[in-house]
Order: structure tokens, then sequence, then C-alpha cells
């Protein structure tokens, strides 16, 4: 059984106000399941069918100042084209929106261990206070301590799998954890678990364990 | 603090499908023959609305004007690109009017699914059966009639959402409920929108 994204964290993908983070996050599970993108497809109906439930406003212009518009305002160059420019390059298990956030192949980046057989890539560039943004690869076996979250924390697992209390979650899965759950996740693929992480705030620690890890891993 | 979706005493009406049916029209027309007058029919109706849209997400009357212009530009140069087959011509211009807003906001685009994916997983649904195709339009009556079925507790967190641009966290919080009751409206009401909509397509 595959795990998907709750439809509270859809509704907030249509609706379109998450961080880019979530948002690549939420586009990697997207394109490996068809029932997600399902549904947000129907969540950006609901929001066109939303139009209708306000008054207009008035507009300054009309429908000829657009017409006019046309011929004197250039075409803006959409932002989505910017961060295309770095062509994603394909590699097994990783979307392309993930894809053309990496300088190299997963095999090459230049990792850094947080404990023994722990390792993290930072993609985020955004202040701590807004959530991290990692890949974590964790070795077959391997342990992380129970913590909890203050938001929420999106998984996406791009190779191997993992456990915790909530259940088994491989390739392609998603957890959609909220502030509520505690988990403590272990690997149990033979391969190294691989995950990008996307979190809107700090996690935080029950352990003693965890909280001398925390500023280490960052999440 | 009551906004729901679709506040209509009456239901969705045989004028509200023929708007969708000409709104759709109208943006064929525009991508094919670029027609001005299904534009400014187009305009007049959806304008002033994608401008409360945006004032209702929290920006200013100034940067909503001008945010509403430029939308409406895109609507008129990238009408070709619109598919009527699928989406409603209302879906096609909130993805806009959304992601519009996002660009203004922040210096990176919105993250979609690349449809060119190898990775894209594809399920028949996907392309859709002929007799879904058939009428879009349908599609979006029978939506507004699951919508308008809702209680209105479940209405209201889905307009804050779409029209209040706020997650279900600050839902919560400005509603002064516990997260996971906003959660539970949530899911309840995409629930019951996924039923209506399946029930309605097998009869
Ligand atoms: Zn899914």
């Amino acid at each position: 059984m595959m795990h998907h994204l709750t439809d509270e964290t859809l509704q907030d993908y249509a609706s379109g106000v998450l961080n880019s983070s979530m948002e690549t996050l939420i586009a990697c599970h997207l394109t490996v399941c068809p029932v997600c993108r399902r549904n947000a497809i129907l969540a950006e109906a609901i929001g066109g069918l939303s139009f209708n439930d306000n008054p207009a406003a008035e507009m300054k212009a009309t429908a000829s100042d657009i017409l006019a518009m046309d011929k004197t305002v250039p075409e803006a160059h959409p932002s989505s084209l910017q961060h295309v420019s770095q062509p994603a390059i394909s590699q097994p298990g990783v979307p392309r929106p993930l894809a053309r956030l990496l300088p190299t192949t997963l095999d090459d980046l230049p990792w850094k261990s947080f404990g023994p057989g722990l390792k993290q890539y930072n993609l985020g560039s955004q202040p701590r206070k807004e959530g991290a943004f990692k890949l974590l690869s964790l070795d077959p076996g391997s342990k992380m301590s129970k913590h909890k979250h203050k938001h929420r924390e999106l998984t996406y697992i791009i190779s191997g799998s993992y456990s915790d209390d909530i259940g088994h979650f491989k390739a392609g899965d998603i957890a959609d954890l909220s502030a509520e759950h505690h988990h403590s996740p272990h690997v149990d693929s033979d391969v190294p678990c691989i995950s990008l992480i996307a979190t809107d705030a700090p996690v935080q620690f029950d352990s003693l364990f965890g909280k001398i890890v925390q500023p280490f891993v960052g999440i | 603090m009551d906004a729901p979706l679709l506040q209509k005493a009456e239901g969705p009406s045989e004028a509200t499908q023929a708007l969708n049916q000409r709104m759709r029209d109208n943006l064929v027309a525009i991508g094919k023959n670029r027609d001005e007058q299904a534009f400014s029919d187009f305009y007049n109706h959806f304008a002033g609305r994608v401008k409360s849209f945006l004032i209702g997400k929290g920006l200013t009357e100034a940067v909503a004007d001008e945010l509403s212009q430029e939308i409406m530009l895109i609507v008129w140069r990238r009408a070709e690109s619109y598919n009527p087959d699928k989406a409603a011509a209302s879906t096609w211009l909130f993805t806009i009017a959304r992601n519009r807003r996002i660009d203004y906001l922040r210096s990176n685009a919105r993250i979609e699914v690349d449809l060119d994916d190898e990775m894209l997983e594809v399920d028949e649904d996907d392309h859709m059966t002929h007799e879904a195709q058939v009428d879009l339009t349908q599609q979006s009556v029978r939506l507004e009639q699951a919508l308008l079925k809702l209680p209105q507790e479940q209405r209201q967190v889905m307009h804050l959402s779409f029209f209040r641009g706020k997650s279900h966290g600050a839902i919560a919080q400005w509603l002064d409920l516990p997260i996971g009751t906003v959660k539970s409206r949530i899911r309840l009401a995409m629930q019951s929108i996924r039923t209506e909509i399946m029930t309605a397509e097998s009869e």
C-alpha cells in the first residue's frame, strides 16, 4: 500500500500557500502518484469555483486597456523558466522537481556525516526558522531518535525503506506528519534509505541524544 | 466569520452551467482566433473576481489591481495552451492567478510536476475516459452541487483555504479551533466531494 498526501496538505498545495521546499517535495510524490495528482486537480477545480463566491472588485482597467498592453508590454520571462536553467540530471528514483536542484548524482553529492551511518545534504538556503529542506541518507539498520514536530514535516522516500509506529515507507511514498506525531523511524531495507525532508519549523527532540544531535541534523 | 463557498440560496442552475460553457468557449475563441469580443466577455466576468481573490489573500488593492491586469494579459497571450477537455475555464484561470501571486511574493516560481518526467506514473484515469471528457462543464456543475451540500462548517474551512490564503494551521488559529478539527473538516469535505462526483458519474 502506498502512503499518500493528506487532503489538507493537497489543499494547501493547490491554494498556493506552501514554501517552495514543500512544493518540490509534493511535486516529487505527485510525479509518481496518479491518485494524489487527481486529488490535486480536484482541489484546483474547487479553487476555480471559489472565484464565483466573492463579488467582483472594481478594475481600474478595461478589456481594451489589456489589449493595448499586449502591444506595449513585453512578454514577461516567467520565473518558472529560471530554475530550469540547471538541467536535471536523470537518475533512478529522483523525480525532476528534485533533480533540478541537485548539482550531481546522489552518489557524488558532498554528503555530510552526522553520526555513524547517517549523512545529510542540505538543499535549503532559507532561514532555519522557516524549516529545513534536505536529503537524508541512513544506512540499513540505523534508527533516528524519537522526535516530534512543532508544525509539519513531509518526507519523500527516494530509495530504501523505513518503518516507524505509523507504518512501512518505501520509495515513492510520502510521510505527511503533523505536530501530533512522535516517531522514531528505523531503516529496514538492505540498502541505505535516502529521503527528502521538508519541515516548516524546527523539530523538537524528546531525548537528550536527540537534543544534542539536533543542531547537526538541523531538522 | 462566515464566508462559505458558493453561498447561494438556489442550487447551481442551468444559468451557471451556461456561464461555465460560455467562459470555456471564450477561452477557446481567444486561443484560436484572437477573438477580442470573447476576451472582453471573459474579462468582464472574471477580472474583478480575480482582483477580490488577490485582496482576500492579503494583497493591497493597488497590487491586486495591477496583478489582475497582468493575469488577464497572460490569459490573452496564453489562451492557446488552454485545453477545454482537461480543465474548466475557472480552473485554468485559478492556476494562473495562484502562480502569478506566488511569482510576485517570492523569487522562485511555483514548483510542479514535469509532465515529461521519465518517472511520471500514469494510470488509465489520467487520460480521462471519453464519457468523463464529454462534459467538463457538467463535471464542474456536479462539483458545485457537491460543495453546496457540504455542512456550513466544512464550507467555511474550504473557503478560508482558497480565499484567505490560509494554510490549515493558520485556519485553525483564525477560527480558534484545534488543528485536528480543521483537518477532519477538510478531509470530510473532500471525502464527500469525491463520493458525490463518483456517484454522479456512475449514474
Ligand atoms: Zn499519493
